[in-house]
């Protein structure tokens, strides 16, 4: 419990530098850091039940996607100023040095095996932002229908 | 309309999309917050071709004879979310409200030119992202303070790098070298400092969040030829951020410094 807190705080800190640097408009910057702390949990708790960084890369993504939606809804803004912030936390850039260092020792069989879960880490991140991006495309065009219906009748 | 309207109507809308593509829009909402401004001037057809290094806008009346293109051409690009949404504000007002195009025109130019953190502020922010990574990646206090450092000092290298237009790929290289550079000296130095933390903390600074995200998004909504160059975008500066950490290590190796 202890170390999820202090991830937790770490993540905050971190999406906050990112928050400034990449320039989050002032009065979203609670929940767009909110947003990817949140994510950054949601990915350590899904690696502690599934015990894959892939799985847990989707489904953290899948949160931030959707928690930015919804805040993109909620604050009246472009959903983007709280995906960027929020997905960078799940970015796997230490998988990136490490496949770099195992090609350094020589060990040609651990290179292959972190590269490729770089690159199925990234795939997953996509992925879930691919889903969350088309659900809401579906529940948007669901909601329109219903309101055109309502406008016809 | 007349053709000096028809240009101002041009300037005004190529002018929104681009400072949305240069802070790293997605590619529906600039052809969109185009679209919708040329429409509000009053234009009966638009069309719009947006790309991350480009945009084409090409608009008709009926009552003019010829269609006039304005094709835009994006170089550098940064990111920058206040302007993303205070131009998605501006697009709002703008279609809803009669607002003249030279009060348009105005208001973008101060979107534009707005108020930014201060250099230092962006340094400590760099630096929190880096030492707050370096721990999350299983380092200590001690990690912290070093990668806090390294951090403000990459954030000052990529900066001056990219006054010199220096391309984002070298730019990447380069950076991580340092890092990487930094890390080991303190590695060397300082007792009970791992360099590998240094490095994923300072690494994850320059990681292509931005670049995954947006392809992604323009892949959602059809835009096949920008996702697919952002995709490699994202790939060769993985690639890069890779490669300028890997040398300096092998470097320091073969000039036979000791990697703990």
């Amino acid at each position: 419990m202890m170390t999820i807190i202090q991830q937790f705080l770490l993540a905050l800190f971190a999406t906050l530098g990112f928050a400034i640097i990449f320039r989050v408009p002032k009065k979203l910057i609670p929940v767009s850091i909110i947003v990817g702390a949140l994510g950054w949990i949601t990915y350590l708790i899904s690696l502690y039940y599934f015990d894959s960084p892939v799985i847990g890369c989707f489904i953290g993504a899948c949160l931030v996607g959707l928690c930015s939606t919804l805040a993109a809804y909620v604050f009246k803004n472009a959903a983007t100023v709280f995906i960027i912030p929020g997905i960078l936390c799940l970015v796997p850039g230490s998988k990136i040095f490490y496949t770099m260092e195992a090609l350094l020792k020589d060990n040609l069989t651990g290179m292959a095996e972190t590269g490729l879960q770089t690159l199925m880490m990234a795939g997953a991140i996509a992925m879930g932002l691919l889903v969350m991006g088309a659900c809401t495309n579906v529940v948007r065009a669901l909601i329109h229908k219903t309101v055109t219906l309502k406008d016809k009748f | 309309m007349d053709q000096k309207k028809q240009k101002e109507t041009l300037i005004l809308a190529a002018k929104a999309g681009k400072i949305m593509m240069k802070s790293g829009a997605e590619i529906y909402r600039v052809e969109d917050t185009i679209e919708r401004i040329c429409l509000a001037c009053g234009v009966d057809h638009v069309n719009v071709f947006a790309m991350p290094t480009g945009i084409f806008v090409s608009i008709n009346n009926e009552d003019q004879d010829d269609t006039v293109t304005y094709i835009k051409r994006i170089k550098s690009s940064e990111t920058d979310l206040t302007k993303i949404s205070k131009v998605n504000h501006f697009s709002r007002e703008f279609t809803t409200t009669d607002m003249t195009i030279e009060e348009g025109l105005k208001i973008l130019d101060e979107i534009d030119n707005g108020w930014k953190y201060p250099f230092w502020m962006r340094a400590i922010a760099a630096s929190l992202v880096t030492g707050c990574f370096s721990v999350i990646f299983g380092g200590g206090a001690l990690d912290f303070c070093v990668a806090f450092i390294v951090g403000a000092c990459c954030y000052l290298l990529s900066r001056f790098l990219e006054k010199y237009e220096i391309n984002f790929f070298i730019r990447g290289f380069i950076c991580t070298a340092f890092a990487a550079a930094c890390a080991l000296v303190a590695a060397a130095s300082i007792p009970g400092v791992a360099y590998a933390h240094i490095i994923t903390g300072c690494i994850m600074l320059f990681v292509p969040g931005v670049a995954i995200t947006n392809s992604i998004r323009d892949f959602l909504s059809g835009d096949m030829l920008s996702g697919l160059a952002r995709m490699t975008e994202a790939v060769l500066i993985g690639i890069s951020l890779a490669a300028g950490a890997g040398v300096v290590i092998k470097l320091w190796a073969i000039l036979g410094g000791v990697v703990l």
